[in-house]
């Protein structure tokens, strides 16, 4: 066990959102006051109660840390911000939940609002992606120069990739689109609630091909919060406490590309057989995959839950595309995923969003689309990094 | 020859040799004296063993298309008339991996494993960009 171990120390003591929608013409500091608000009312506190604040996606989708602070009359201790991008959504609250137990903060609010209609030139690709054109290229495998741009060409290169290698098809990729809606279609707030088909996925116009415009995540509106403090705390709190049991941090390096695991052999990776090596997340929860009880992650396009489910071990690699068919990841399954809708069809908040939904999984409050006695819960992404939630 | 409007690289001290060798058509990249590895992108010292002692290098500018996608969106204006055109990436045989656009092959016949050359397009008075065709493996 290291040093400060952190487990069960810190939890989520309340959750709060704004409606999610396209083009909803509200300003992104109104998305996240009403975020945040909902979040303190939900947990019984009141503004000042709240006194750390980590933002994951600011200027120039959504409202910066300072700005939610100077504007909305927060009184803060401590407050952080990453740089815009949906990958920190588990950095967030693994920060928050350092703040909290290092006393810097009592509470902190976690979040992002989310305004994609609130700018008028895109970011995600093309000449509005400044990033993607930096020197070494984007995040995701942008190379401007030869029209490579939008993190979703990134995607495509992985399931493109993915396909050639395990013998996979778009057909089976729709399972994952399918799913999700299913999901989102139980969702009063979801953008997207009819249901489609593995007939609609395929019928649907390529973006970057390989992926269907259905493999994509949506662009819309809105803002969610999650509130962190200690466990102790949380106690006296209106709501059942959600703990945080276990962390495992964002791995960067050459063997490490967004959207795959190691060994996949996108961008300057190597090639091998992956094999996942113990995931910290699972020690320091104490637990294992069998024991969880549903798996949410990050799916800005659906071959992510492909990837996230073969790093993190719940097939062998190449299975992913066998193992999501049937029905295994929706809500009657053997493991569902991201039962809110997930990005593709609840709404993109950056992953905000799945946060609430696992706190209500495990509050017992999703009604129809409740999963009976939820009490683990795991947020994991293609991308390495983790947390396990457990009801408290 | 019409205005290029298409997006240009960010050369910088450290990668502009590259860039100039692309220019008097040779893809040159940093070589390690230490552990004998090429890499991509440009950097400092060497990724791998952290050796400072390096030299820019001609490599063989063949390789195999290790992935590829193609655009059925217009991101850039500058390249809608291209629309649905392909992006690769290109493993060279000295290992490090390029994003370029394929040239002389229609986007059907594009397959992983496709073996490809390098071929060098002046975009601009200043700027060549390696492109490659497929070449028989």
């Amino acid at each position: 066990m290291p040093a400060g171990n952190l487990k069960d120390v810190a939890a989520v003591c309340g959750v709060g959102h704004t409606a999610y929608g396209r083009k909803m013409n509200r300003s992104q500091i109104d998305l996240a006051g009403e975020a945040i608000r909902n979040a303190l009312d939900d947990a019984g506190l009141g503004r000042d109660d709240l006194d750390g604040l980590v933002v994951s996606f600011g200027t120039p989708i959504g409202a910066d840390a300072d700005t939610l602070a100077y504007a909305l009359g927060l009184k803060l201790r401590a407050y952080n911000q990453t740089w815009a991008h949906g990958r920190f959504t588990a950095s967030s609250i693994q920060w928050a939940a350092m703040m909290v137990s290092a006393g810097l903060a009592n509470v902190v609010a976690c979040m992002a609002s989310i305004s994609f209609s609130g700018f008028r030139k895109p970011m995600m690709g093309g000449s509005g992606d400044a990033e993607g054109a930096r020197e070494a290229g984007g995040g995701h495998g942008e190379d401007p120069v030869f029209g490579m741009t939008s993190p979703g060409a990134g995607a495509a290169l992985v399931a493109r990739k993915y396909f050639d290698r395990f013998g996979a098809t778009s057909e089976q990729l729709a399972a994952v689109a399918v799913a999700f809606r299913k999901h989102a279609s139980m969702n009063p707030n979801a953008v997207m609630q009819t249901p489609i088909s593995v007939e609609d996925h395929q019928n649907s116009r390529f973006v970057c091909e390989p992926l269907h415009l259905l493999d994509y995540c949506l662009i819309n509106d809105g803002a969610a919060c999650v509130l962190v403090t200690t466990q102790e705390r949380a106690r006296d709190m209106a709501k059942r406490p959600v703990c945080i049991s276990g962390m495992q941090g964002l791995p960067a390096g050459r063997e490490e590309f967004i959207w795959t695991y190691p060994g996949f052999g996108t961008s300057q990776q190597t090639a091998f057989d992956y094999v996942p090596g113990p995931q910290p997340v699972y020690g320091m929860a104490d637990v294992s995959p069998k024991d969880l009880d549903a798996l949410f992650t990050y799916d800005a396009f659906s071959i992510l839950a492909w990837t996230a489910l073969e790093r993190f071990g719940f097939c062998g690699q190449g299975e992913a595309a066998a193992f999501t068919q049937d029905g295994r990841i929706e809500l009657s399954g053997e493991l569902p995923m991201n039962t809110n809708g997930g990005l593709m069809s609840e709404g993109h908040i950056m992953g905000w969003n799945h946060q609430v939904e696992i706190v209500r999984q495990l509050r017992g409050e999703c009604g129809e689309r409740q999963i009976p006695n939820a009490q683990l819960i795991q947020w994991a992404n293609a991308y390495g990094d983790s947390l396990i939630y457990r009801a408290g | 020859m019409a205005e290029y409007t298409k997006p240009l690289p960010a050369i910088s001290t450290l990668n502009q040799p590259y860039w100039d060798g692309l220019k008097q058509r040779q893809m040159v990249l940093p070589y390690c004296e230490a552990c004998d590895k090429v890499w991509y992108p440009p950097a400092p010292f060497c990724p791998d063993c952290w050796s400072r002692d390096f030299r820019w290098q001609a490599v063989s500018g063949r390789g195999v298309v290790n992935s590829w996608v193609v655009f059925h969106q217009a991101y850039f204006s500058s390249f809608k008339d291209d629309i649905p055109y392909a992006v690769a990436e290109v493993e060279l045989e000295e290992g490090p991996r390029l994003l370029t656009n394929l040239v002389e092959v229609a986007n059907e016949d594009i397959a992983v494993g496709m073996p490809v050359e390098v071929v060098f397009d002046d975009v601009t008075d200043e700027v060549t960009l390696a492109k490659f065709r497929p070449r028989k493996g």
